[in-house]
C-alpha cells in the first residue's frame, strides 16, 4: 500500500544570485508556468540535479502542481532526477555519428573513464566512482557535418578521434 | 438553432453543440475516448474523427473536406446566410463514410498497440469503451509484431489503482484533477509511447503526493478503459451480473443522482448519474463508499425490547403491543399528548416523515414534533463541486413535511433536547450510518420513561431505547428526498431489507392502526400524492412527475 508519503526534508532554495536571475526570467513570460524550462535549468545548475525538493520549490514558485513539474522533468532527458558527475559527457549515436565511428569514441571513453553507459532511469550506472564524469548516449546533437561529436556539459566537441578525446579530457580541470 | 445534415438526417441542434453530442442526440454513435462532456477537450485520442463537407469554389460543388475533423472540437453554429451549404445547411457532416470508418479502424489499431489482452481478468470488461468500440469499429486483428510496453501497476491513493498497461493515455483523469477537483495530483511521466499516468514520486518511485482528494473516485468512472480501478470494487463482480437502479445518494444534502448497482446479497457500488443542476457527472467518495453500512452484518433484523435492562430480540406483534400498551393501556392515563415527543429523521424519505407527522398529529394528538439526523460534517468546496456539511439527504424535506402539513413547529437542536428531557414517551426515528450521541443528547434521552427507536444499526441511540424497531436504508425503500437546493428526487427499492426489518412508514402506519388511527397507504407513491395535496410547494412532487429528473420546488 502506498498510503505513506515521502516527506521532503531538506528544503531547496535559489541562491540570491539565481533568485535575481529567476526574477529576470519572469519578466519574459506572460504566465508563470511558461517559465518552467528555464527555471528548471537554473535549478539544475545550482543543485546538480532535480531532486523532489527542487520540484516542490519550482512548483511553488510557478504556482503549479507538483505533478506538472514532475511531468516536465520526466519528459526532457536533459533534466536529471539523480545526482550526476561534475562533467556530463553526451555521446551522439545517431546515424551520421554512427557512420563516422562514434562507437570507437564511446568505447574509448568507457575504457578511459572505467565506467558503463548511463541508462535513462539509472544515471549512477554511467557515473565514475569519483563522481567526476557521467557518460551517456544521446540522440542527434545537430552537428552532423562535424561528426562524430560529443558534448561535455555545455560545450560541443567535433570531429573526434580517441586521441582528441584524450586531449579534451586532459584539459578539463 | 443550427440546421445540420448529419449523414442522411436533417436535424436541428442548439448552437454550440459539438458533433459527438449532436450525433448522440440523434442515436448515432461517434466513438470517443478523450472527450468527456464534463471536461476540456484536448482532442488527443483522434477516435471521434468525422468528415465535414465544404464548398469548393473551383468545382462549384460541396465536397468532403481535405482532412477529417475531430467531432468533439467541431462545434456546430448557425452560419451567416451567404455561407449556407446547399442554400440551407449550416453544416454537413458524415460520421460513417468509408474514410471515417477506415480512420477509426486505424486509430484503434494504434490504441491497441500496447494494450494487453487481459479482458478476462479486467474489472472494466463489459463496460469498457475500448472493448465496445474495438468490437464495433475496430480491425479484427493486429499487425503489431513488436514487444509491448509493460509499465508497472501502481497504487495511486486510498481507493484508486492504476493498471498502466491498459491505459490509452486519453488524459481524462488528469483533466479531472486539474479542472473539477482542482487538486492536480495526476500527470504524465516520460514521453511518447512510454507515457504513463502517475502521481508525483521521487526517483525511487516512492510517492510524494497521493490521489486522495474527496472526488478521486470519479477518475475511475471516467476512465474509458480498465486502467483506473476502484479498490473498493476490485474483483467483486462482473458489471453484467449486477442490476442497476436510478437512485439518489444519501450521503449529504447535495443529493447527487446515482445509479445503485446491486445483487441479491447487497449493494455493490454507487456510480454518479448526470444531473445538470445538481451534481453534473460527479459524486464524492464519502457518498460513493458510504454505502457499506447497508450491507453490514450488524444491521437490526428483529425488533428488540428491554428485558431486565438488556435489549432482547422479539417479534413484531410483541414489540408493537408493548408500545400500544404504553399509550392505551393502564398506565396510559399518566401520558398526556404533550408528554409525547415524536422525532422524524432527516435520513428518512418525505413519505416516512409524512406518515410520521400524521401519526403524531392524528393519532397521538401531540404537537411536539422534532427532527433528528446525522451529525454535521465538514463542507468541502472544489472548483466545480461542493460537498455539503449537512450529512443528511432530506433535511429540507423532513423539516417542511414534519412541520408544514399541520402547522406544527419542528423542534431542532437544543430546543428539541430540552423538550425531550421533560417528555414521558419519545418516538424517535433515526436511520443511516451509526449515529453517535453527544453528551447533552444522551442525557436528555436517558431521562425519558419510554423511548421507542426506529433505526437500522445498533448505535448510541438504540442503546437507550426501550423498544427498537428495525427500519430500512435508502437502498431498501421507495420514496423521495428533498435536497438543500429544493430538488425533490426519487430513491427506489433495490435490495430487500435484512431479516424482518420493515420500511419506516409501514412501521409507523401499523402502529397508528393499532392505536386506532385511520391510515391506509399501500405504497410510497400513494403517500407522495397525499403530500402533493397537503404540503405547500409539493404540488408537483408526485412520483410520476419526479421521475429520474427530479422536480424543483417552487
Amino acid at each position: 500500500m502506498s498510503d505513506e508519503i515521502i516527506q521532503i526534508e531538506t528544503p531547496f532554495q535559489f541562491t540570491e544570485e539565481n533568485r535575481l536571475e529567476f526574477d529576470k526570467l519572469m519578466g519574459r513570460y506572460p504566465v508563470k508556468e511558461a517559465a518552467m524550462l528555464p527555471t528548471l535549468h537554473l535549478a539544475q545548475k545550482q543543485e546538480g540535479y532535480i531532486s523532489p525538493a527542487v520540484m516542490r520549490y519550482v512548483a511553488e514558485l510557478l504556482e503549479v502542481s507538483l505533478m506538472k513539474v514532475k511531468d516536465v522533468v520526466t519528459f526532457y532527458p536533459m533534466f536529471f532526477e539523480e545526482p550526476v558527475g561534475q562533467y556530463v559527457i553526451r555521446v551522439c549515436h545517431t546515424l551520421p555519428c554512427a557512420l563516422r565511428d562514434c562507437k570507437v569514441v564511446l568505447e574509448h571513453l568507457k575504457t578511459k573513464l572505467n565506467t558503463d553507459v548511463a541508462a535513462e532511469t539509472d544515471l549512477a550506472k554511467g557515473t565514475t566512482s569519483d563522481g567526476r564524469f557521467t557518460l551517456m548516449k544521446v540522440e542527434c546533437l545537430a552537428s552532423c557535418d562535424v561528426a562524430p561529436v560529443i558534448m561535455i556539459n555545455d560545450d560541443l566537441h567535433r570531429n573526434l578521434t580517441p586521441e582528441k578525446v584524450d586531449e579534451i579530457l586532459d584539459n578539463l580541470e | 438553432m443550427a440546421f445540420i445534415k448529419l449523414n442522411d438526417l436533417e436535424v436541428e441542434v442548439e448552437d454550440g453543440t459539438n458533433v459527438v453530442e449532436a450525433a448522440r442526440q440523434h442515436g448515432i454513435e461517434v466513438p470517443h475516448y478523450c472527450y468527456h462532456p464534463g471536461l476540456s477537450r484536448p482532442a488527443n485520442c483522434r477516435m471521434c474523427l468525422v468528415e465535414p463537407y465544404v464548398f469548393f469554389p473551383p468545382a462549384g460543388a460541396i465536397v468532403p473536406d481535405r482532412q477529417l475533423a475531430t467531432g468533439c472540437t467541431t462545434v456546430l453554429r448557425t452560419a451567416p446566410p451567404d455561407r449556407k451549404l446547399d442554400g440551407k445547411y449550416d453544416f454537413i457532416v458524415q460520421t460513417d463514410s468509408p474514410r471515417v470508418k477506415k480512420a477509426r479502424e486505424d486509430i484503434l489499431e494504434f490504441l491497441l498497440v500496447h494494450h494487453p489482452l487481459d479482458c478476462p481478468v479486467c474489472d472494466q470488461a463489459g463496460e469498457c469503451d475500448l472493448q465496445d468500440f474495438s468490437y464495433r469499429h475496430g480491425h479484427d486483428k493486429s499487425r503489431y509484431l513488436e514487444v509491448k510496453n509493460v509499465p508497472p501497476k501502481k497504487d495511486l491513493g486510498p481507493d484508486v489503482l492504476l493498471y498502466s498497461t491498459r491505459c490509452i493515455v486519453c488524459t481524462r483523469c488528469i483533466r479531472f484533477c486539474d479542472e473539477v477537483s482542482g487538486s492536480g495530483e495526476l500527470g504524465l511521466i516520460h514521453r511518447g509511447s512510454h507515457d504513463e499516468i502517475d502521481i508525483p514520486r521521487n526517483h525511487g518511485g516512492a510517492p510524494l503526493q497521493l490521489l486522495d482528494n474527496k472526488l478521486a473516485g470519479n477518475v475511475v468512472d471516467i476512465c474509458p478503459v480498465g486502467a483506473l480501478i476502484s479498490k473498493d470494487f476490485l474483483f467483486k463482480s462482473r458489471p453484467w451480473f449486477m442490476k442497476k437502479t436510478n437512485s439518489i445518494c444519501a450521503g449529504c444534502s447535495v443529493g447527487c443522482n446515482i445509479t445503485l448497482e446491486y445483487k441479491e446479497d447487497g449493494v455493490y457500488r454507487l456510480k454518479p448519474r448526470f444531473h445538470g443542476e445538481i451534481n453534473q457527472h460527479w459524486m464524492c467518495d464519502d457518498g460513493r463508499l458510504g454505502y457499506h453500512y447497508v450491507n453490514s452484518d450488524d444491521r437490526l433484523q428483529l425488533p428488540l425490547k428491554r428485558v431486565d435492562g438488556e435489549l432482547t430480540p422479539t417479534h413484531w406483534a410483541d414489540a408493537l403491543a408493548l408500545i400500544t400498551e404504553k399509550l392505551l393501556g393502564t398506565e396510559a392515563a399518566d401520558v398526556a399528548p404533550e408528554d409525547i415527543v415524536v422525532i422524524g429523521s432527516a435520513q428518512g424519505t418525505n413519505e416516512d416523515n409524512y406518515v410520521l407527522q400524521q401519526f403524531a398529529h392524528d393519532v397521538l394528538k401531540t404537537t411536539q414534533v422534532g427532527l433528528f439526523g446525522q451529525l454535521p460534517g465538514e463542507e468541502h468546496k472544489f472548483p466545480q463541486f461542493t460537498i455539503e456539511a449537512d450529512k443528511n439527504p432530506n433535511t429540507a424535506g423532513a423539516r417542511t413535511i414534519l412541520g408544514a402539513a399541520n402547522g406544527n413547529v419542528v423542534l431542532e437542536g437544543d430546543a428539541l433536547w430540552e423538550r425531550v428531557a421533560g417528555a414521558k414517551v419519545v418516538y424517535l426515528v433515526s436511520g443511516g450510518p451509526e449515529r453517535p450521541l453527544e453528551a447533552a443528547e444522551s442525557a436528555a434521552l436517558e431521562k425519558v420513561d419510554f423511548l421507542v427507536v426506529q433505526d437500522v444499526l445498533p448505535s448510541d441511540v438504540t442503546q437507550l431505547a426501550d423498544v427498537v424497531l428495525p427500519g430500512t436504508t435508502f437502498a431498501e425503500k421507495d420514496g423521495t428526498f428533498t435536497n438543500s437546493t429544493g430538488w425533490v428526487q426519487r430513491i427506489r427499492k433495490t435490495i430487500d431489507a435484512p431479516g424482518e426489518a420493515r420500511v419506516d412508514w409501514e412501521i409507523t402506519q401499523q402502529l397508528a392502526k393499532q392505536l386506532g388511527g385511520e391510515m391506509n397507504y399501500h405504497f410510497a407513491g400513494e403517500i407522495a400524492l397525499a403530500i402533493a395535496e397537503n404540503v405547500p410547494g409539493y404540488g408537483e412532487a408526485t412520483h410520476q412527475k419526479v421521475g429520474d429528473e427530479g422536480v424543483k420546488l417552487t
